[in-house]
């Protein structure tokens, strides 16, 4: 009965724990580093 | 007295009408419609050209037959073209298009004249920039073309059946079928497009640069899409396409050798895919009249040198752009 509650009691808290996660969390765009440049006159030489 | 036949009359085929109409290189301009009726208004635009407008129908006599209309029968009308001692400029990005142009080959050589395979955005801007890109390399090992943004509602008809239809890709030196949709990858767009998710769909690059890397162990093309778009795929359009499907992009990734050192090179452009399209196949048009195109079947990525054709797309307004950052690995 005791596993029985501790087992529930922590799907319980991983369930907040994601729902928080998922509800906050933006998943959003990875960082980058670097840029674009245009290519003109000289790149085509 | 030079004249070109530009089949469709869509998007991009005014577009190319317009651009070939201002060059200056064309005296007659024949415009094949679905629906003759409907150019009045836009052939009144056209100044300083002869213009005749044709209905579906065998093809004109021209120097230069642009097949502009929707995917599907390119290759039986550019035989036809070739037949009438024409050169011909294919738009259709359809894989079952491209790979029966390309057998043209030895006919459009015995006939001397020049079959431009893909002369569109993606194909055609993407063939040149990865052709480009390939060539500060000492061996290319691998080619990845992703693309977003579609053309007018024909172009965005053919990528609704793209997305369902078995992606080639290019494997160590064979030919693996894919399913559509699979292969998701985050793919960085030139600004400010930014960051999409890109799928497989049956693309016609990976045939098309596959004679330009004969090395390459991978040649792969990718699609941007959204949850909807894989979500109804398999559906017929749920509503009518955008009349112009723009802006887009195209990305073409590199990975190679360059002195001895593993690099991977990444090379774009945005701009709305219609324009570029015709722009690219009004220069393929204009220089077929010129005579300066080698004979015979070809892509933009078969090229000896695309610096000519790059250099005349930025004087229209089609810039590149080089990713620059994360160049060297």
């Amino acid at each position: 009965m005791r596993a029985l509650r501790r087992a529930i009691l922590a799907m319980g808290v991983g369930t907040a724990v994601a729902a928080i996660l998922r509800l906050r969390g933006s998943g959003g765009i990875p960082p980058r580093q670097g840029k674009w440049r245009q290519l003109s006159g000289p790149d085509f030489r | 007295m030079s004249t070109v036949a530009v089949i469709g009359s869509g998007v991009v085929g005014r577009r190319i009408a317009r651009q070939l109409t201002a060059s200056g290189f064309v005296d007659r301009l024949i415009l094949g419609a679905r629906r003759p009726q409907r150019m009045h208004g836009f052939v009144r635009q056209l100044v300083d050209v002869d213009i005749e407008v044709i209905a579906p129908g065998p093809l004109p006599a021209a120097d230069v037959t642009v097949l502009a209309q929707p995917s599907g029968g390119h290759t039986e009308l550019a035989e036809e073209a070739i037949g009438n001692g024409s050169h011909v400029v294919s738009l259709s990005d359809a894989l079952n298009d491209v790979e029966g142009l390309l057998s043209l080959d030895s006919t459009a050589h015995k006939a001397d004249r020049s079959v431009i395979v893909g002369a569109a955005f993606s194909p055609g801007l993407s063939c040149l920039l990865a052709r480009h890109g390939g060539e500060r390399f000492d061996r290319v090992e691998e080619v990845h073309v992703a693309r977003m943004g579609t053309g007018g509602p024909s172009c965005q008809r053919q990528l609704h059946r793209a997305r369902t239809q078995q992606a080639l890709e290019r494997r160590n030196g064979s030919w693996m079928k894919r399913p559509s949709g699979t292969g998701r990858e985050l793919v960085w767009f030139p600004d400010p497009l930014g960051a999409k998710d890109c799928y497989r769909a049956a693309l016609a690059e990976p045939v098309l640069l596959s004679a330009s890397f004969p090395e390459a162990e991978r040649i792969t093309a990718k699609v941007a899409a959204t949850r909807r778009d894989r979500l109804t795929a398999w559906l017929p359009m749920l509503r009518p396409p955008h009349k112009d499907g723009g802006p887009g992009a195209v990305r073409v990734e590199i990975r190679g050798v360059r002195d001895e050192i593993q690099t991977t090179e990444v090379i774009g452009a945005i701009d709305y895919p219609s324009a570029a399209a015709a722009a690219v196949a009004a220069i393929a048009a204009e220089w077929s009249l010129l005579g300066v195109l080698p004979s015979g079947s070809w892509s933009l990525g078969m090229l000896d040198d695309p610096l000519p054709w790059l250099q005349e797309l930025e004087n229209r307004g089609i810039t590149a752009a080089v990713y620059e950052g994360l160049s060297n690995t």
